[in-house]
């Protein structure tokens, strides 16, 4: 496997319910280190093809090939281990525990003093700081509950978590849903940051405008298939909005 | 706000319930002539020893976000058993280890435990695997288990508790408290520790703040909970072992009123009914302060009935200071 090889291979996802045909041959690839803006009217078949990739849904057929292996997720759990998560906003912190419980949830730092696991808090705390430094994300302390930051600290929390304990393919669901300019601005600062250590990022969104902040490549779903595959560059907002609703140039 | 002051005001709302029994205990040994003395503070630490190691069971539920109703009755059976196994008089059987007497000791408690953690199983089975409401299982089992306690004992009491058992709750000389006294405080001791410094504390905690998180992150939560009820019901359990030493026998009402004593105590200690908010030393501060209050009026002559309005009188302003704390946090923040 090399630095070339895409880090997300979709060859010609099929998903049918029944009779209905959600998604009729999907395919595109996603590089390492790459933005990429999926984008689409209601009902396109956005979520659908999010929770395929992200395994909460097996597609009918297609390929699926991730950093170099074909893979067939049957679970959430399955595609997180290989290092696919989605992060939906608020579901995945507590927000009544601090900055260091949050990042470690599940994967705590213990020594064992006759059997019983012991949480190592200093240590983890270092971790957590360190790993906010590199992300410049500052937090006033990493002992505050979750409940008292704001949206955007919290999704610096996930997001960081997210790269630190190996994750690859990361995807966003209308993240800036619920943040103001200032946060987006952030988040939005954040989300090059991350891609810039070789990890993939597909945002969901409805705003023309930040599709074209941040993302280096925008796929167009429309009607269950992909409708556009531009790069920003060598694209509009206003040829991107007719890919959408399929307006003829 | 310098990051001391602030660690300052987050230590004193965190044990705002201590600074309450302190300031208590102050003005009763003032305004109560005969209040500050060895004895009544030795007295209100052995008073809550029922009370309060039941309410570490509950309160390790409803961190988890859950509900356990059943302890009172949890605590009458592991008594009643405790009773007829090692009581002379009445229903009591009068079992002894002889020649090992003392063996009498780990083993009825170990029973205790048994019965109490087969309880809180059969709890978080129907909780866990069932998806049933944690308040009406309990609920069931607060009156089943009662049930239970009246149909073993046909009413009737068990009274004379073995000697090799009573000493549990015979104050030892120098420290003028019962072992019974000691157990409570190393309960709680051991179980705060589990609680803050072990991944099932955290777990636990985290479970009751958002338990779609902590299981998409991998934890088991449903074990999780399942080990929670078990707990209450072990924990419950050793109240009742504890209840029967004390009375020296078991009647088929034992134990009756203190799950309101345990609610409330929780409630006053810091826990939200909210579940994921919470720490056992504010519970274990919470006892102590109802078993303060009590004392106090018994004091001063009032009638007993006193202690009930005193005690909802409490529990809503443990409500109101819950909501207070919350604000302040979030100027904080």
């Amino acid at each position: 496997m090399t630095e070339t090889t895409p880090l997300l291979q979709l060859d010609n996802i099929v998903k049918n319910y029944g009779a209905i045909e959600a998604l009729r041959g999907i395919s595109f690839d996603i590089a390492r280190g790459e933005v990429l803006a999926l984008l689409g009217d209601n009902g396109a078949g956005k979520s659908t093809l999010v929770k395929i990739i992200s395994g909460g849904l097996e597609a009918t057929s297609g390929r699926i090939v991730f950093d170099g292996i074909e893979r067939n997720f049957t679970s959430p759990a399955e595609a997180k281990a290989a290092g696919i998560e989605t992060v939906y906003q608020d579901l995945s912190l507590c927000t009544n525990v601090d900055v260091v419980a949050n990042f470690f949830m599940g994967r705590e730092i213990v020594k064992r003093f006759l059997g019983v696991p012991i949480l190592q808090e200093r240590e983890m705390q270092t971790v957590v700081e360190k790993a906010m430094a590199n992300a410049g994300t500052r937090i006033p302390s990493m002992r505050t509950n979750v409940e008292h930051l704001s949206g955007g600290q919290r999704q610096a929390i996930e997001l960081n978590r997210f790269v630190h304990w190996g994750g690859k393919l990361v995807l966003l669901d209308e993240p800036f849903a619920a943040l103001g300019v200032e946060q987006t601005r952030r988040g939005l600062d954040m989300i090059k940051r991350i891609a810039a250590q070789g990890i993939g990022v597909v945002i969901i969104t409805h705003i023309m405008a930040q599709a074209f902040q941040v993302a280096d490549r925008m796929v167009v779903i429309r009607q269950g298939k992909v409708a556009g595959n531009v790069e920003r560059a060598k694209t509009s907002p206003d040829e991107v909005v007719r890919m959408i609703t399929g307006e003829s140039l | 706000m310098s990051a001391r002051q602030r660690a300052i005001i987050e230590f004193m709302l965190d044990n705002l319930v201590w600074l309450l029994l302190i300031v208590v205990l102050a003005a009763f040994s003032i305004g109560i002539p005969s209040y500050f003395q060895i004895g009544i503070f030795t007295n209100i630490i052995e008073d809550s020893t029922y009370v309060g190691v039941m309410a570490i069971g509950l309160a390790i539920v409803i961190i988890a976000g859950n509900m356990d109703l059943s302890v009172e009755s949890v605590a009458g059976l592991t008594a009643m058993v405790t009773g007829i196994l090692f009581c002379n008089g009445g229903i009591g059987l009068g079992y002894t280890m002889a020649p090992v007497e003392w063996l009498a000791i780990p083993v009825s408690l170990l029973l205790a435990i048994a019965v109490g953690g087969i309880i809180g199983f059969s709890n978080g089975l129907l909780v866990v695997k069932l998806r049933m409401n944690a308040f009406i299982v309990t609920l069931a089992s607060y009156i089943w288990v009662r049930g239970l306690v009246l149909a073993l004992s046909g009413g009737r009491s068990a009274q004379g508790m073995v000697p090799e058992l009573r000493i549990i709750g015979i104050p030892i000389d120098p420290i003028l408290l019962p072992p019974s006294a000691l157990i409570a405080i190393v309960s709680f001791i051991g179980f705060s520790f589990l609680m803050r410094r072990t991944p099932f504390g955290r777990h636990i905690t985290m479970i009751g703040g958002n338990p779609i998180a902590t299981f998409r992150a991998g934890i088991k939560t449903d074990r999780l909970i399942l080990v929670s009820f078990i707990l209450a019901g072990a924990v419950a359990g050793i109240a009742g072992w504890l209840l029967a030493i004390r009375t020296s026998g078991a009647t088929a009402n034992l134990g009756v009123g203190m799950l309101f004593k345990a609610f409330a105590a929780v409630v006053i200690g810091g826990v939200s009914l909210k579940g994921g908010i919470g720490q056992l030393p504010g519970v274990y501060a919470g006892v102590l302060l109802l078993s303060a209050i009590q004392t106090a009026i018994n004091l001063m002559g009032l009638p007993a009935h006193y202690t009930q309005l005193i005690l909802g009188a409490l529990v809503l302003a443990a409500m109101l200071i819950d909501t207070l704390k919350l604000q302040i946090r979030q100027r904080l923040a």
